[in-house]
């Protein structure tokens, strides 16, 4: 199974790889300046806790890399149901933090199932669109929803999870879409979800807990009481506009240390990198994401299986939607759904799970021109 | 995926990307300037914080208000360690009941005052005792090492080192403020993080015009007058004429500031600006000077009043003496009330408040220090028939000490009424500058000649014959002018038969004033006239201000060019 030949080394994506370590870096440098202590307190142990699980991350990036990702789509049921089966157990026996119940213990560690789970459900849905024909038709299109979608999605509702659940329906729109779709099996769609949207709007608003709810509102009309729901969506305005073109200087920003921006290491910490490096430094960040995403559908384009490809594309859109989410925001113009940054923000299970994410994409890039292994 | 498809997604993946950074540049440069002054906001407070009061100096520098480093205990409940014994022990050293110690331990919170600023020793023996929870912080504590010298100008602060008289009241805001603000950064929770300065600020110096040297030598005879004429009180003010510059002010009874939170109301009071009383004769300068400017008189104008009294609506006004037909001089020489009053119907209702208001009487002087009253003089309108009989002489009016003093003063600069003061300069605690009150505030009320013949006449009153002989001093001429004025009982609202003003008010060298001053004595016992009560006061005051002054004396001019020459 371990297949290091000289080929897999030539194609080794050199490039993805070093953006995305040096992505996670500047997370741990924004890490260590956004938990440092005002007096003289001991420094907060995050970012040691992190470069740890960056070690970990890329140990396990190069053990995803050095076998064929074809092996995976064997495995994507068992796998797929794994993570079903670790989503109720975090119902069961989960730890609760900030309100909801993500984390399940492992004797020493906790992480979050959902982290996981995001990626196996990109590597079933690859594997199911892989296996019928192009277009996709009414049937499959409800078999998607229903068995694949719908159970984890409920799910991840009631821990509740919004940021991820709202991934995975993202995720699998936009796969659906690469894929093909008939045109009037598409409109059909589109009338459908039209015509059950205040139906299942409604269901959607009464299933969201209080704090998520606000938060709505709060995006909507965020100066109506900026110190109660408002209050991120303000705080983090106020963190990025104090950096202006070349920022206050890393260990110089305020809004972050001074506990006056919350969860400012986990999904707020865009903010406190623009409060610290300004407006061009975030702009330098910008394009290192852009680099990783182009990279990532370059690396669909020459995938050599269609498996690859669609699982190129899942794991792209994954990184895009929550780029996007995370910074918008953080920005003001997405509701707080609490999306980490990939790559950025503080939290072991999420930057091992993107790290083998971004190990699947290597993997499918440097493999594109065996046909057999 | 097709060519097309592909391109579409690029371009909205793009797209995507612009629309973010669009934002990212509404909020870090279109809206930074906004943004940052809420963050600004959050964590920068500007707060008050114990302040080290600046010092005050007198005008050669010698310090009259200063700070004393001492200790004061206090103690952390939740850690306090204390038995019955410990409690005992620690009132007996501070001097106090145990019940008093346990009554300043609350049951809660983490800290809490015992005792503040002890003495060196107390807090040395207190340490000894190795109580656990009990600890001290250094607190700077106002003394003002001269005692009682200049305490109505100083004031003094209380126990938290709040201003409450004097100086220390008008001039708070600087002393126990820096030049620039304190901006301490705070957290969300309000915790102090950090600050550009020390946590212990300190105030701003004060520079007064007064000299610790005349203070004292004014204040040493204001002392021997109280005890010789058994007075109830005493006022003197010395002044420099042409600036308002005060060189010495005081007032007996007096009270250490350093115990000023124990001393009696009287004790407290600045009669010299606080305290309004009926100034008598030397309040015949608005007569002098009015007619004078007016032209209605020179010194040799003659009246006759030969008859020793005068009618003025029906109230008959007499002399002391019978002085027969003297000139206008004369009049103030030996101030005859008759004469002033025929001075004054000469000069007339409006005439003669129009000279009051001039010369300041009825108005604040603006001196910088709490509490001074405006006095009063009726305006002609509301005078009754009676009037001109009083006022001419300094009856139905009322003035502070100052007031008369300033009066006197624009005589001897030449015609200015000036603005009275006791701060030189405000100096931040690096030695600048920040106020500095040099340059005179004056405005020219009466002529310079009005103002040269009234004091040729004023010099004659210190001169054999008239009132004030006695307060001449060595080698100086003087001028100036007694006062002896009848209180009024304040039950039966006339005036008393016993109790009397005695002042005298003058100006030394004559020709080149140094200084002006005013001595008033409440009261005193066995004499009443101010040349004899008040008069003697301001020569012995004048003549060792002179003498510490280096001022030479006029007789000893042609000594001294000889000495120069040889």
């Amino acid at each position: 199974m371990l297949n290091v030949d000289r080929r897999l080394i030539k194609n080794f994506d050199w490039i993805t790889l070093s953006v995305v370590i040096l992505i996670s870096l500047i997370g741990i440098m924004t890490i260590y300046s956004a938990t440092r202590p005002l007096s003289a307190e001991e420094h907060s142990a995050f970012y040691m806790k992190q470069v740890t699980w960056l070690i970990l991350g890329l140990i396990t990036l190069f053990l995803v890399v050095s076998f064929d990702y074809v092996w995976i789509s064997r495995y994507a049921l068992i796998l797929y149901i794994t993570g079903i089966i670790l989503l109720v157990a975090v119902f069961i026996m989960g730890k609760t933090g900030m309100g909801a119940q993500r984390w399940l213990r492992l004797g020493p560690i906790s992480f979050q199932p959902s982290e996981f789970f995001k990626l196996f459900y990109i590597i079933m849905l690859a594997r199911y669109l892989t296996i019928i024909k192009s277009p996709v038709d009414t049937v499959s299109l409800l078999r998607i929803f229903l068995f694949i979608t719908c159970v984890p999605f409920v799910l991840l509702i009631k821990q509740p999870d919004l940021g991820t659940a709202l991934i995975i329906i993202g995720i699998s729109l936009s796969l659906v879409i690469a894929k093909g779709l008939h045109k009037k099996v598409a409109v059909l769609f589109i009338i459908i979800c039209l015509i059950s949207m205040p139906f299942l709007g409604n269901i959607f608003w009464e299933g969201l807990k209080e704090y998520q709810k606000s938060r709505i509102v709060a995006f909507i009309e965020p100066e109506v009481d900026p110190a109660g729901i408002g209050y991120h969506l303000t705080q983090s305005k106020i963190t990025v506009g104090s950096g202006k073109f070349f920022g206050k200087g890393y260990m110089h920003g305020t809004q972050g240390p001074f506990r006056f921006l919350p969860e400012k290491h986990t999904d707020f910490i865009f903010a406190v990198f623009a409060e610290e490096w300004g407006f061009f430094g975030c702009i330098l960040l910008f394009l290192f994401y852009l680099i990783l995403i182009m990279r990532g559908l370059d690396t669909a384009r020459l995938a050599k299986d269609d498996f690859g490809r669609l699982l190129a594309l899942g794991i792209t859109f994954m990184f895009l939607i929550y780029f996007l989410i995370n910074v918008g925001m953080t920005l003001g113009i997405m509701p707080v759904v609490g999306v980490p940054l990939p790559f950025m923000s503080y939290g072991g299970t999420a930057l091992l799970s993107n790290l083998i994410a971004a190990g699947i994409l290597i993997n499918i890039r440097a493999r594109r021109f065996e046909l057999f292994h | 995926m097709g060519k097309k498809r592909a391109i579409i997604l690029n371009t909205a993946i793009i797209f995507s990307f612009i629309l973010v950074s669009l934002r990212l540049t509404d909020l870090m440069i279109v809206n930074h300037k906004r943004l940052a002054e809420r963050a600004k906001q959050q964590h920068v407070k500007v707060e008050d914080i114990q302040v080290r009061r600046g010092i005050i100096f007198d005008r050669q520098g010698r310090d009259l208000a200063l700070n004393l480093d001492l200790e004061s205990l206090y103690c952390d409940p939740e850690k306090l360690a204390a038995d019955n014994d410990d409690i005992k022990r620690l009132a007996s050293v501070v001097e106090k009941e145990p019940a008093f110690i346990l009554s300043k331990i609350p049951h809660e919170g983490r800290f809490a005052w015992i005792e503040r600023k002890l003495k060196p020793e107390t807090a040395e023996k207190i340490k000894g005792l190795d109580i656990e929870g009990l600890a001290f912080l250094t607190e700077a504590k106002r003394i003002y090492p001269r005692r009682e010298l200049a305490s109505h100008i100083l004031g003094f602060v209380g126990v938290d080192n709040q201003a409450l008289e004097g100086i220390e009241l008008k001039y708070d805001k600087y002393l126990k403020t820096m030049g620039g603000k304190v901006f301490l950064q705070r957290d969300a929770s309000g915790r102090r993080i950090s600050s550009g300065v020390d946590m212990e600020a300190k105030g701003n110096n004060i520079v007064l015009t007064i000299d610790e040297v005349l203070q004292r030598i004014l204040e040493k005879e204001l002392d021997k007058a109280m005890a010789q004429w058994r007075a109830a009180a005493a006022t003197a003010i010395m002044m420099n004429p042409y600036t308002g510059d005060i060189l010495a002010l005081a007032n007996r009874p007096a009270y250490d500031p350093n115990r000023g939170g124990e001393a009696r109301d009287a004790e407290k009071r600045n009669r010299a600006i606080t305290d309004c009383y009926e100034p008598g004769s030397t309040f015949k300068i608005v007569i002098g000077v009015g007619s004078l400017e007016e032209k209605l008189a020179k010194p040799g104008t003659l009246f006759d009043v030969s008859r020793g009294s005068i009618d003025a609506g029906g109230k008959t006004i007499r002399d002391v003496h019978k002085y027969g037909v003297i000139n206008f001089q004369e009049v103030i020489q030996k101030s005859s009330n008759v004469g002033s009053i025929m001075v004054g119907m000469k000069l007339g209702r409006e005439r003669l408040y129009k000279y009051a208001k001039l010369l300041g009487v009825g108005e604040k002087t603006g001196i910088d220090l709490p509490g001074e009253v405006s006095g009063w003089i009726y305006p002609p309108e509301r005078w009754s028939g009676t009037s001109m009989g009083a006022i001419p002489i300094g009856q139905e009016v009322a003035v502070t000490p100052l007031q008369i003093l300033r009066a006197y003063s624009v005589v001897a600069n030449g015609g200015f009424l000036v603005r009275p003061h006791v701060v030189s300069e405000i100096l931040s605690p690096d030695g600048q500058a920040i106020v500095s009150f040099k340059d005179a505030d004056k405005t020219r009320v009466i002529s310079a000649k009005t103002a040269g013949i009234f004091k040729d006449i004023l010099k004659t009153v210190v001169e054999e014959g008239g009132t004030g002989k006695s307060a001449s001093v060595g080698g100086n001429k003087v001028a100036g002018k007694t006062g002896t004025a009848q209180m009024i009982n304040p039950v039966t609202k006339r005036y008393s038969k016993e109790k009397y003003v005695s002042s005298f008010v003058g100006f030394v060298p004559a020709d080149n004033p140094k200084l002006a001053m005013i001595v008033v004595v409440y009261e005193p016992k066995g004499q009443i006239y101010g040349g004899v009560v008040a008069a003697p006061v301001f020569s012995e005051i004048a003549n060792q201000a002179l003498s510490y002054l280096n001022v030479p004396r006029e007789d000893d001019m042609e000594l001294s060019h000889l000495t120069v020459y040889r």
